[in-house]
């Protein structure tokens, strides 16, 4: 996806996924909607939430903190699910993405825009486009399509009753 | 012919076919004011030919041949030999009307007149052949009120994916619908009547209209099955047989989805009986059958189902080697007692035939176990009869759709599935004197052995056990088992959708249903289910 070249400005999507922030491009997200009910669907990694009926379409929901490898988050009355189109094994397929709360919507230059530190995040910087300024504080551009990888689809379809992984989720 | 051809051949020939439809009928009028306008009669006599040779071009011959009987009269009007009376025009108008009926019923396949058409037909010959009787006859003719308006069968291409959003919408809308309903009962009672008298009418329309976009996907099934009487043939040939392919049932109307993934299993069926089913020619003349072997492909609806049959006039199947086929490749380990249907059930079993050369020997079996699996991917069924030497009958049971099934909602915990009702055979109570820990085992069903699983276990729902199981017992071709969940929900129809391309192979689930309460429930995959449940138990 080409818009993730970083040009000139563009407008992200800030949202919080523990203690840290992260944004998506604006052209990115479909709707936010509020967490609600979400069906889990048995047998998948643990950072597979879930899905939801979205306007009639079956939505898959994952849950970033899980992704990325945070400690167990819970679900909040601030919790949202970002609806983002994203591309898997080239075709795009939407998808919602469980986060602890949106926070604002920003315009980032490109000069606000510095590599992705190598240390000191939590998240595997092959998830990120890069890192922004946001006021005072730092956010974690996250490159969507990277997030989700086809490897993941196989994944979900070979994790026969891992019982035990849905047994842990189950707690988050 | 290609198909693309023929549909050209077709748009044109519709489109004529109204014009000089509509031509026949102002001239016929015309002509009953001017009886002896010889310009009229010939325009009127030109269309009618034009318009049979067109039907017989696009191969319309129940409309090519009445159109010929009504041009047999115009001709003797263009002679001189009769006179264009009120019940001779009559009797032309009402051909107008049967030819277009025609056209729209050999368009949906109709390859027979009714009677009421044949009985016109009948009387415009008599009169062509100056039969009195015959004009009298006419005069006490009820007009049928047809179907006027001007359209033939009017088509216009839709891509399945709109059609496909239309099911989407009218599935959104009939939750909506309860939703509304639901606010409306927490109103006070004057408020709520005339709201709910409202929503009764909008739910019968929005009933009426949820019904026609389902129509919408519904093709007539002789698309699926015109093509094999090519594969019959071809593949006949090959085998140095022959063999002629019958087909019965064409204009029954099946989703056009479900069309699309039954063609890969019937031409395994086909394939397999030419390759095995029909003998060479010389051993059914030796055994007294015609030597052009039969093969009959039928469909017929059946309460709600769609019932498909394939059925050869060959060797049939030879029982005997069916086990001993199954017993050389483990899938059969001792030697029980069969009975035939079960014997036969082997044939489905995965691992009965893989390799090329089994085939060969075995006579059948090749992937039967692949068909079996793309029929009950679709919620259906599928089974075989055999007579020994005299053909075999296999029969593949459907829903009409894909998009709406009969579904049985059970909870575990927080989380609902849905079994397709079809495979529900009871349901009872979980016997209390049984174990509550174990994820599955065997339980007392009537004196007989059930084995059953723990659904909350098997798919690793975290739950807390609960005090109050219940069973549901599901029958899967000759597998029978018991599913122990929490609750029972009951059955609904569930609409059906396609689980994203995230989850392309969930072991254990073959898709999801939004419930009337606009949740997500995932849809049980019973016999992958029940495959695995032989393992456990």
């Amino acid at each position: 996806m080409t818009d993730q070249q970083i040009t000139t400005q563009q407008q992200y999507l800030t949202f919080a996924v523990c203690d840290d922030d992260y944004a998506v491009p604006i052209l990115r997200v479909k709707e936010i909607i509020a967490f609600d009910s979400v069906t889990r669907v048995p047998r998948t990694p643990s950072f597979i939430r879930g899905v939801i009926n979205l306007r009639g379409s079956v939505v898959p929901v994952i849950d970033l903190a899980q992704k990325f490898g945070y400690p167990e988050s819970r679900t909040t009355r601030s919790s949202c699910i970002v609806i983002v189109e994203m591309a898997l094994d080239d075709k795009p397929i939407v998808l919602g993405v469980l986060v602890d709360a949106v926070n604002q919507v920003v315009d980032l230059l490109d000069e606000d825009i510095q590599e992705p530190p190598s240390f000191g995040t939590r998240v595997d910087i092959g998830f990120l486009v890069g890192m922004g300024r946001a006021g005072k504080k730092f956010v974690l551009i996250l490159d969507i399509d990277k997030v989700l990888a086809a490897s993941d689809v196989i994944a979900a379809a070979d994790a026969a009753a891992p019982a035990e992984d849905l047994a842990g989720e189950s707690a988050a | 012919m290609t198909d693309a051809t023929l549909d050209d051949l077709l748009r044109v020939f519709f489109a004529e076919a109204e014009e000089n439809l509509a031509t026949m009928e102002q001239g016929l009028l015309a002509l009953e004011r001017m009886p002896a306008d010889e310009e009229t009669i010939n325009t009127v006599f030109r269309v009618t030919h034009s318009l049979k040779g067109g039907a017989a071009c696009v191969g319309f011959e129940l409309v090519s041949d009445f159109a010929h009987v009504a041009e047999d009269l115009l001709d003797r009007i263009r002679d001189g030999s009769l006179r264009a009376t009120t019940e001779i025009i009559t009797a032309l108008l009402l051909s107008v009307d049967t030819l277009r009926d025609l056209i729209r019923a050999s368009a949906a396949g109709r390859t027979t007149l009714t009677a009421d058409e044949e009985s016109l037909a009948d009387l415009i010959r008599r009169i062509a052949q100056h039969d009195s009787g015959a004009v009298e006859a006419l005069k006490s003719a009820t007009r049928r009120p047809a179907a006027r308006g001007n359209a033939l069968t009017r088509t216009v291409r839709v891509e399945t994916e709109r059609i496909d959003r239309m099911v989407d919408l009218s599935g959104e809308m009939a939750i909506a619908l309860g939703r509304m309903r639901h606010v409306a009962e927490t109103l006070p009672r004057a408020t709520a009547e005339p709201l709910i008298e409202t929503w009764h009418e909008c739910e019968r329309l929005f009933l009426d209209l949820q019904e026609l976009v389902m129509k919408a996907r519904m093709v007539p099934i002789g698309t699926l099955f015109a093509p094999f009487h090519r594969t019959v043939r071809d593949l006949a040939r090959e085998r140095e047989k022959t063999a002629r392919l019958t087909v019965a049932g064409d204009d029954v109307e099946i989703d056009h989805d479900v069309a699309d993934r039954l063609r890969d299993p019937i031409t395994q069926l086909v394939r397999n009986a030419v390759d095995h089913g029909i003998e060479s020619p010389d051993a059914r003349a030796a055994s007294g059958k015609e030597p052009c072997g039969q093969i009959t492909m039928s469909a017929v609806r059946e309460s709600g189902m769609i019932v498909i049959r394939i059925r050869d006039d060959g060797a049939g199947i030879s029982r005997e080697r069916v086990i001993a086929q199954a017993t050389r490749h483990g899938v059969l380990q001792d030697s029980p007692i069969l009975s035939d249907a079960e014997t036969l059930a082997l044939l489905f079993r995965p691992g009965f035939s893989t390799a090329h050369e089994i085939n060969d020997v075995s006579g059948r079996g090749v992937g039967l176990d692949v068909v079996r699996r793309n029929v009950e991917a679709l919620h259906g069924s599928v089974s075989i009869e055999s007579i020994e030497g005299s053909g075999a009958t296999f029969t593949i049971r459907l829903p009409l759709t894909l998009a709406i099934i009969d579904g049985f909602g059970v909870s575990v915990g927080d989380e609902q599935f849905v079994i397709p009702l079809p495979l529900v055979t009871e349901c009872l109570q979980f016997p209390a004197d049984a174990r509550r820990d174990e994820a599955g085992g065997i339980l007392d069903l009537r004196g007989e052995p059930l084995p059953f699983v723990r659904l909350g276990r098997l798919l690793g729902v975290a739950a807390p056990p609960s005090a109050r199981e219940n069973v549901v017992i599901v029958q899967c071709g000759d597998r029978r088992a018991g599913i122990a969940v929490d609750h029972l929900v009951g059955e609904s129809p569930v609409v059906v959708k396609p689980m994203s391309e995230l989850f392309r192979a969930v072991p254990g689930i073959s898709g999801s249903a939004i419930l009337g309460s606009g949740q997500v429930a995932l849809i049980l995959d019973v016999p992958v289910l029940l495959e695995e449940l032989k393992e456990i138990a």
